[in-house]
This record gives structure tokens, sequence and C-alpha cells, in this order.
């Protein structure tokens, strides 16, 4: 365990100075402050009738400026954007080390190669979830500063809750990336992955057999879906078994594959 | 007691063979200087000892240890593999964070200790990617060095660095050697091996092709006594006629006989005393550049 919170404060160290995190942090705030922008102009007439093309939009996702909408914004954006910006996010915990050749460095220490991939994966987390939180507060303050209507503290638990349990579906799907950072060496593997299932979730999910492909089950767990068929226990299922075989692929390759660079 | 010790290393990257049957003992406090050309082996060697790539046959042999999943003594060792790399947007001192916490090593001073020991103090808080490629190198040595390992496996320690930074690493290396640690290093700069190691290996095409120590090399290095007179014809008949293996050169006449390299002031009586005017004489002992170009050629030969 000590060893472990060793590896963890030396992958804390290299977030120093890192843009990375600044970076996920202002991609990943464009939907609070889009859903910002939607409540803005469904409360003002005037605004919506310049912003036709918005206006439309809204309509047919039926959005109402108030405090459900907001949420369901946010843990609507979640469930598409966390699997883009956590999936950037483990590319380069686990790719950099390629990328900076730093590698080789990490290999013949006391601390062992699975611990070292523990951490990161640990830190990985940390980071996902702190975007998550910078994320809804962000939502949340902009919800304040608007005043909408219909807050109250048992109807925010329950939008929190939905919004967390899309954010830990996501997270689970970051272990194949992981691997895949490792495996390429480097980011553009695990990148080009992301955007693969990004494109196949809309083509499968499109086709109505989204509950059985894990990368569009947060999205519809985050209500996104409409008339799709409904998750199933199946659905989780295949989300954890893509997590269990993505974390082990990557201790398995990271333990026993050859460092010939 | 031997701190590397391999036997019958065989690497294969299909279909060529990186390493054929590598056998190698490298005791306590030696400096072991290992030579090849580019893609002699040098480096899936260093690799294979640090445990980044596996052997398709053979075995490795640390501290008497063998080498597999139960081996505990990281710490003891300290290595710096090709070109040194840092966290480029991370301070030296950063950097060396960094690998403090994955050493599980406690003493904070450590890192203070390094830093000056390498001259790094003026850069401690530049992050790597703004260091010059010396400092680079002093920082890959840092990393190498901050926790006093028994054996330090170095793959060519002084690239990049300054005349004065080799001195510098130079001294360094001999210091450690003479305190008992053991240091196995590679080097395109062969003159640098010389200066240091207390013996040697070349490696071609992934075969050991020999194993010397100092005194071997030594024994086995091409030395003449070279001539320059006003008649070099004439005064290499001289001294063929004294018994002298005496050649003519390229300007000079070349005595490889024994007692020439190590009485050339017979020499030089010999043809002084037969009417010659001796412009130049000198003792020329072949370099290790150039053992090992005829070493290699010699085998390539073969």
């Amino acid at each position: 365990m000590c060893n472990l919170l060793l590896a963890l404060r030396a992958e804390l160290i290299k977030f120093k100075h890192s843009k990375v995190f600044l970076i996920s942090a202002i991609a990943f705030a464009l939907v609070p402050v889009m859903s910002g922008v939607f409540m803005l102009v469904m409360r003002h007439s005037a605004a919506a009738a310049k912003a036709s093309l918005l206006s439309a939009k809204m309509e047919m996702m039926s959005v109402s400026a108030d405090w459900d909408a907001l949420f369901m914004i946010l843990t609507q954006g979640m469930g598409v954007g966390g699997i883009m910006v956590f999936g950037f996010t483990a590319s380069w915990i686990f790719g950099r080390e390629y990328s900076d050749s730093t590698v080789k460095d990490l290999l013949s220490l006391p601390t062992s190669r699975a611990t070292i991939l523990n951490a990161k994966y640990i830190a990985c987390f940390l980071w996902s979830i702190a975007l998550a939180i910078v994320n809804v507060g962000l939502g949340v303050a902009i919800g304040l500063l608007l005043q909408l209507p219909g807050f109250d503290g048992e109807h925010a638990f329950a939008c929190l809750r939905g919004y967390f349990s899309t954010t830990f579906l996501t997270l689970l799907l970051g272990t194949p990336v992981a691997f895949l950072a490792i495996w390429g060496k480097g980011y553009l593997s695990p990148l080009a992955f992301v955007a693969l299932t990004l494109v196949f979730s809309q083509i499968i999910a499109a086709v109505g057999y989204g509950q059985y492909f894990p990368w569009a089950v947060p999205a519809l767990h985050s209500g996104i879906g409409g008339e799709q068929p409904p998750l199933n226990n199946l659905s989780y299922l295949t989300v954890a078994a893509v997590a269990v075989a993505g974390y082990y692929a990557s201790i398995f390759y990271w333990k026993h594959t050859d460092y010939q660079k | 007691m031997n701190i590397i010790e391999t036997a019958n290393i065989t690497k294969r990257f299909k279909p060529l063979t990186a390493l054929d049957n590598i056998s190698i003992r490298v005791g306590e406090g030696e400096i072991y200087g290992f030579l090849g050309l580019n893609g002699a082996g040098k480096t899936t060697l260093i690799r294979i000892l640090l445990g980044m790539v596996t052997p398709t046959a053979g075995a490795v042999k640390l501290f008497g240890k063998s080498l597999d999943k139960r081996f505990d003594r990281w710490n003891s060792i300290g290595y710096l593999v090709e070109t040194p790399c840092a966290y480029p947007n991370l301070s030296v001192v950063e950097n060396l964070h960094v690998y403090h916490s994955l050493r599980q090593l406690t003493d904070k001073k450590l890192i203070a200790n390094i830093i000056e020991r390498l001259n790094l103090a003026h850069y401690a808080d530049t992050k790597a990617k703004h260091l010059s490629l010396g400092n680079q190198q002093r920082l890959g040595l840092a990393k190498a060095l901050m926790h006093s390992p028994k054996l330090l496996i170095l793959d060519e320690p002084v690239n990049g660095l300054d005349p004065e930074g080799i001195v510098e690493i130079r001294g360094l290396l001999k210091e450690l050697s003479a305190s008992g640690t053991t240091v196995f290093l590679s080097s395109h700069i062969l003159g640098e091996i010389s200066k240091l190691a207390s013996r040697i290996a070349i490696i071609h095409y992934g075969k050991l092709l020999d194993e010397l120590n100092a005194d071997e090399l030594h024994e086995r290095l091409i030395k003449k006594t070279l001539v320059k007179t006003n008649d070099n014809k004439r005064a290499a008949a001289c001294l063929n006629a004294a018994q002298y293996h005496a050649a003519l050169g390229d300007g000079e006449i070349a005595v490889s006989d024994k007692k020439a390299v190590e009485k050339p002031e017979e020499v030089a009586k010999r043809l002084v005393e037969n009417g010659f005017s001796v412009k130049q004489l000198y003792v020329f002992t072949e370099n290790l550049e150039q053992y090992f170009l005829r070493t290699i050629r010699g085998k390539e030969n073969v």
C-alpha cells in the first residue's frame, strides 16, 4: 500500500506544469456553458427568435429552462463527451511515457511494474472525477446565475446520482484506452480508438443495438437515447467486462512485453 | 563474487539473432567496457541485464541472484540506457523527485547531494526540456546515481558531454569503482573506454569476439618503432642486416621486433654508427580503436 502511495505521488508530480488538465477542463466546460446558453435563449423569447436554429434544436430536444433540463444536458454531455475527454486523459497518462521515452526508466525499479500501472489508473480516476466535479460545479454555478426554477435538495440528489453514475460508466471504459496506449506505444492508437468508438456508438445505437455496445451504454444511460430499447443487466455487464478485460490486458502486456525502444 | 553473470544468453528477433551465446562475468569493483558497432547487440544485452527484454535462451544472475520475478535488488542497480530522457515539463529537482518516490527512498538529502555532485545546482529549477544535451546527460546520470547503487549499467555515459564534463564523469566513475561499485558501460568512444575499463569485451553481430583485461590488452596491442632517416631504403637494409625486421612504410621505417620496441635507443645507435642521420624515432602503440577494428575485421575475414 505504501509503495502504491509513493507511486501515486510520482504520478501526481508528473501533473505539475501540465497544460493537459486545463485543456481537458476547458473542453469539458463547453457542455455547461452551452447548456447555459440554451437556458438563456429559452427564457428570452426575443433571443430565441434571433437564434431560430438553436431554439428549433431545443424544441426538438423538449428542453425547458429549468434545473431538470440543465442536469439532463450535463449528464448527456458526460455520456458522450466523457468518452472523448476521459479517453484523452487516459491516452496522455499512459501514452506519454512512450512519447517522452521515459518508459525505460520505470521498468527496473523496486516499485513493481503492476504498482506503477495501478498508480496510473488511480491518477487517471482522480483526474477524471476532478473534471466531472468541475463540470457539474460550473453547471450549477451557471444555473444559480440564471436563477433557474425547480431546484430542491431531493431532486438535485437524483440528478447528481444520474450524472455521477454516467460518469462512472464512462470511466470504466478507460481501461481499453490505457491498454492501447501501452500496446501502441504512444497517443495515436488510443485516440484513434476513442474516435472510432464514438462513431460506432452512433451507428450501432441508430440501428437499435446500442444497449449491447459498451461504448454506447453511458450515453443511453444518460437518457440520450429517447425511443431506444432500454438498457438491461447485460448492457451493464458488457461495460464491466470491457473494463476488466482492458485492465488485465494492460497489466499483462506492461509486465511481460520486451522493451526494445 | 560475480556481480554480473550471464550464461549462454541468446536473443532472437526473427529472423535476426541479436545475441548469440553470450557468457560474461563481471566482478565487484570492476569497470567493464563493452564495445561493438551499432547493432552489434550491446543495448540488447544491457536491456536483458535490466529485465527489460527476456532472453530467448540463457540465464542472468545479478549479485548472485537469478534475474526473475523474485529479483529484489533493483535499488542496488543504477542505469542509463541510450539517450537520457526526462519529463520535459518538470524541472531537474521534480524529475529526481519522481524517481526518489519510485525507488522508495526516504532520505530527502539524496536529491540535493546528487545535484551538487553532478554540478546541476545552477539548473535545479530548470525544466528538463530547456537543458542542453550535456545537462540532460547529467540528469540521466543523477537518476542512475542518486541512490548510491552497487552496480551501474551505463549505455554511452559521456554522450553529449563537453571535454570538461567527460573528464569529470571519468573521474566520478573511477572514484565509484575505487569504492567498490561495479560499472558496466558501453561506449562508441573507444578512447574513453581505454581510459576507464579494467576489462573489455568486444561484441560483433551478436557474438562475443574477445574479452580481455587491461594487461592482456596491453600485450595484444601492436607496437613498433618508427624511424625516419636521410635514406630510409638503405637504413632499412642496414637494420635487416643487423637482425631487425624493418619494413619500409609511408616515408618511414617500421621496426616491429620486441627488442626494437623495448630498446629504441639501440636502433638509433645502430643507424648513427652506420652513418645515417636519424630525423625522427618513436615507439608507436596501437590504440583501442585500431585494435577493435583489427579484431572485428579479422573475424569478418575468417
